[in-house]
């Protein structure tokens, strides 16, 4: 396989997985900014502190309203982080990988772009939001069921589940960063809605079910942490993303150098005890972790996508 | 009581919807007409088709277009155009009324493309090695010591099988009369094979029906048979050859079908980065597990670019040493570099002449009656005529720098004079042909619309021919440009098994 067709194949499945975790990102808050009464809640700007959407957010749009902050995020082309600037990348991606992707998913992310780039000219009210941004979710899901299902899980599937899961990662990071820290500024220990702000921190990682089925607990922050940050078994948690990655690694050539820094990285997080987090320490923590999730992206282009400059008579 | 006796209602009898196409109202005027011979009368392979869309209304027809449309979209059929400043990707445009042509017909044009690539393969290992055609002066030599095509890198080498246009796309168009005629060949990179077979796969789609009542050759073999001609130009005589496709990137016009061409042969698509060549003059591709050896490179990058040690040295799409290591009988190269020199607008003129000379045979389809304005005599006759002439430099494609006399203003015929007068070698020029005509649905309606034909021909160890071929159609009304770049569209092809019925 390539280098450059396996590097972006590689980013193919991240801004896919970004799409996906962004349009749910928007629903979760559209439905949290529904529930709870205005004063009790960090409303919309939320979604940009997670994304780290507010500086390029300031420059580009207006006032901080529900429809401005809703067309960056969805589809404005000027913001990287929107859902259509990663669509167009995916799509840029996948167009130029074509080749070895089974053409029925290639069909499916461009009409998923099209559909998007016409949707994306106009605002996104209220009334028509669930149903855009849920069909994001699910095509952007069926295309990842489809290359499951469709495509030989060989080297080039590897790289696609190292940027699903490597951007899944670090987007659950985010969440749980942006939203703990919206949450501490807005309430104290006492408040009667901190219950159900734990509860929106799970389900913007769709993690709430799952959480109630495995901790069998009322809602409490160090569980949550624990469930959202060590759970090898629930597929958004990190460890779970580091075990995938580790696992496709495992299936690649030369994978010593990069195989060790996951390794590292998975035995810190294991080793860390989630209830002394709670607090001031989570946000250090996270930053922390999120510069070892750098590291691993790293490790990966320099194992396999750094082109060999050197002509050398290698071996036939 | 009177008993009402209960009968069943009366079977509803739905009344045929009027049809709105009407074949008497079809008038293809002086033209050759590929479906209908006169108002009314459609063409022995074509009646079932005729038939069908009789039963049509014009608004089915509209509406399995859009579905047509719409697919295209989604599979994401384009081609790229550069256009104020910026690439654009564009749908690809396609009729879905097909072109047919009957396969006894058919079969004479095959055996006439195939003499044709022979001749000429003949022809162009000869020039790069004995020159025997000049020195029997069937060939002016200056013609060749003055095409900058002709690249003198090449002398002396001998690629395998003698074969050095292994993928040729040649136009054909039929005159008035119904005569075929060779327009012109495409010796170098021709383009548009995956076009001719996704419309076959979109006109599946959308009128399967028509598909039962005809039998029609299948045309989706052509991945499997490029990928054997390539596989038997491997120097390594090895089970799996590693082929790659050979793309300058996406903002090539024909990125499409590099990328889709490289799918359906499961053969790599490389950029010039991705390849290097070692010291020991073999080519590698840089992969995930290190470097791995190529043994062919179908390149879809023109001969400048290829090489920056040999040709343009600020070629940044190339590889350096890919030359070398073809020379060297390393890798195999398709086509390989060179072979220009004969679809050269001049030496086309030449074509007839080849045949007899390396054949010993009379061409199967004619040549389109061509003046060459290097000659004095001849010139005179294209200036003299120009209103009726077709008028083409000798080395440019995709339709760019043409006049087409009939269709142009004064301005643009005293350009034209001027040019030719300035540098005659540069201009060949020809009868303007009244290129035939197909239904194609326009403004909501079906017209004629003129239109060419271009199979692809493969030659290694031996020949294949596509069943059909790509057929743009110029969708203006009256206009003879059938590029796409230019606002052509296309059909599919179907060659018509009528015995078979």
């Amino acid at each position: 396989m390539l280098s450059r067709v396996a590097e972006r194949v590689y980013w193919l499945g991240r801004f896919m997985e970004r799409a996906e975790n962004t349009a749910r990102l928007i629903l979760v808050r559209h439905n949290a900014v529904l529930d709870l009464p205005k004063e009790v809640q960090p409303g919309w700007n939320l979604l940009l502190q997670v994304l780290g959407a507010e500086e390029s957010f300031n420059k580009l749009s207006g006032a901080a309203t529900e429809k401005n902050i809703i067309s960056f995020v969805f589809g404005e082309r000027d913001n990287p982080s929107s859902i259509i600037s990663s669509l167009t990348a995916a799509r840029e991606n996948m167009r130029t990988t074509r080749e070895i992707l089974p053409s029925e998913t290639w069909e499916r992310v461009n009409s998923l772009y099209l559909s998007v780039a016409r949707r994306s000219q106009k605002d996104l009210p209220r009334g028509v939001r669930h149903a855009v941004l849920n069909n994001i979710v699910q095509s952007c899901q069926q295309v990842t069921g489809m290359l499951a299902g469709s495509m030989s899980h060989d080297a080039a599937y590897q790289f696609l589940r190292l940027g699903w899961n490597l951007e899944r990662a670090d987007m659950s990071t985010r969440i749980i960063d942006a939203a703990s820290a919206g949450l501490m500024g807005h309430i104290d220990e006492t408040s009667p809605f901190r219950n159900v702000l734990w509860i929106s921190v799970l389900q913007s990682l769709s993690a709430y079910q799952m959480y109630r089925l495995s901790v069998r607990r009322r809602v409490n922050p160090a569980d949550v942490l624990t469930f959202l940050f060590q759970s090898t078994d629930f597929p958004r948690a990190v460890a779970h993303s580091l075990q995938e990655i580790e696992s496709s690694m495992k299936l690649l050539p030369d994978n010593k150098d990069a195989l060790k820094v996951v390794t590292t990285l998975q035995r810190h997080l294991r080793q860390t005890d989630c209830s002394a987090l709670v607090g001031p320490p989570l946000h250090d923590f996270i930053d922390e972790l999120q510069l070892q999730l750098v590291d691993v992206h790293n490790a990966i282009g320099v194992t396999w996508f750094a082109h060999a400059s050197e002509p050398v008579a290698a071996s036939s | 009581m009177v008993k009402t006796k209960i009968t069943s209602p009366k079977p509803y009898t739905r009344t045929r919807p009027r049809a709105s196409i009407d074949w008497t109202n079809y008038d293809p005027g002086e033209f050759y007409d590929e479906i209908i011979s006169a108002p009314g009368r459609a063409r022995p392979a074509t009646r079932s088709l005729a038939a069908f869309m009789r039963k049509q209304t014009i608004k089915h027809l509209i509406s399995r277009q859009q579905a047509a449309d719409l697919a295209i979209q989604e599979m994401g059929i384009t081609f790229t155009v550069y256009s104020e400043g910026q690439n654009i990707d564009r749908s690809w445009p396609m009729d879905i009324i097909p072109r047919i042509i009957p396969r006894n017909e058919w079969q004479v044009l095959e055996s006439g493309l195939i003499q044709r690539l022979t001749a000429l393969n003949l022809f162009i290992d000869d020039l790069y090695n004995k020159q025997k055609i000049l020195k029997d002066k069937v060939v002016p030599r200056d013609i060749i010591d003055s095409s900058p095509e002709f690249l003198k890198q090449c002398v002396g080498i001998k690629p395998r099988y003698g074969v050095w246009s292994h993928i040729c796309g040649s136009d054909l168009v039929r005159d008035a009369d119904g005569t075929v005629y060779v327009l012109e060949d495409n010796l170098r990179v021709p383009s548009g094979v995956s076009y001719m077979l996704e419309n076959r796969a979109i006109s599946k789609r959308v009128l399967p029906q028509l598909f039962e009542r005809n039998s029609i050759l299948p045309v989706a073999d052509y991945p499997s048979q490029l990928f054997d001609m390539l596989a038997s130009l491997s120097p390594r005589r090895n089970q799996h050859p590693e082929i790659v496709v050979m793309t300058p990137g996406i903002y090539n016009s024909a990125y499409f079908e590099h990328a889709y061409l490289a799918q359906r042969m499961g053969a790599e698509l490389v950029e010039g980065a991705d390849l290097v060549v070692g010291s020991d003059d073999k080519v590698y591709m840089k992969t995930i597990n290190g470097l791995a050896r190529v043994d062919v490179v179908y390149r879809r990058i023109n001969d400048d670019f290829l090489d920056p040690d040999v040709f343009r040295p600020d070629s940044t799409l190339g590889t350096p040493g890919l030359f070398r290591a073809w020379a060297k009988g390393n890798v195999g190269l398709a086509n390989a570099p060179g072979a220009g020199v004969a679809d050269d607008k001049v030496i086309y003129t030449f074509v007839p002449a080849i045949i007899k000379y390396y054949l010993g045979e009379d061409p199967i389809i004619p040549n389109v009656p061509s003046f060459l304005c290097v000659n004095p005599k001849e010139c005179q006759h294209v200036l003299d005529n120009l209103p009726t002439m077709v008028v083409k430099p000798a080395n440019e494609s995709g339709g760019y720098g043409m006049l087409i006399g009939p269709a142009a203003s004064k301005k643009e015929l005293a350009l034209f004079t001027d040019l030719i007068r300035k540098n005659p070698r540069n201009y060949m020029a020809q009868p303007a042909l009244k290129l035939s005509t197909a239904p194609t649905l326009c403004n909501n309606n079906i017209e004629p619309r003129h239109l060419d034909l271009r199979p692809f021909i493969l030659q290694g160890k031996k020949h294949y021919v596509t069943p059909g071929g790509l057929t743009r159609v110029a969708l203006r009304k009256g206009s003879l440009v059938v590029n796409s770049s230019q606002g052509g569209g296309s059909k599919d092809t179907w060659i018509v098994d009528t015995e078979a019925e």
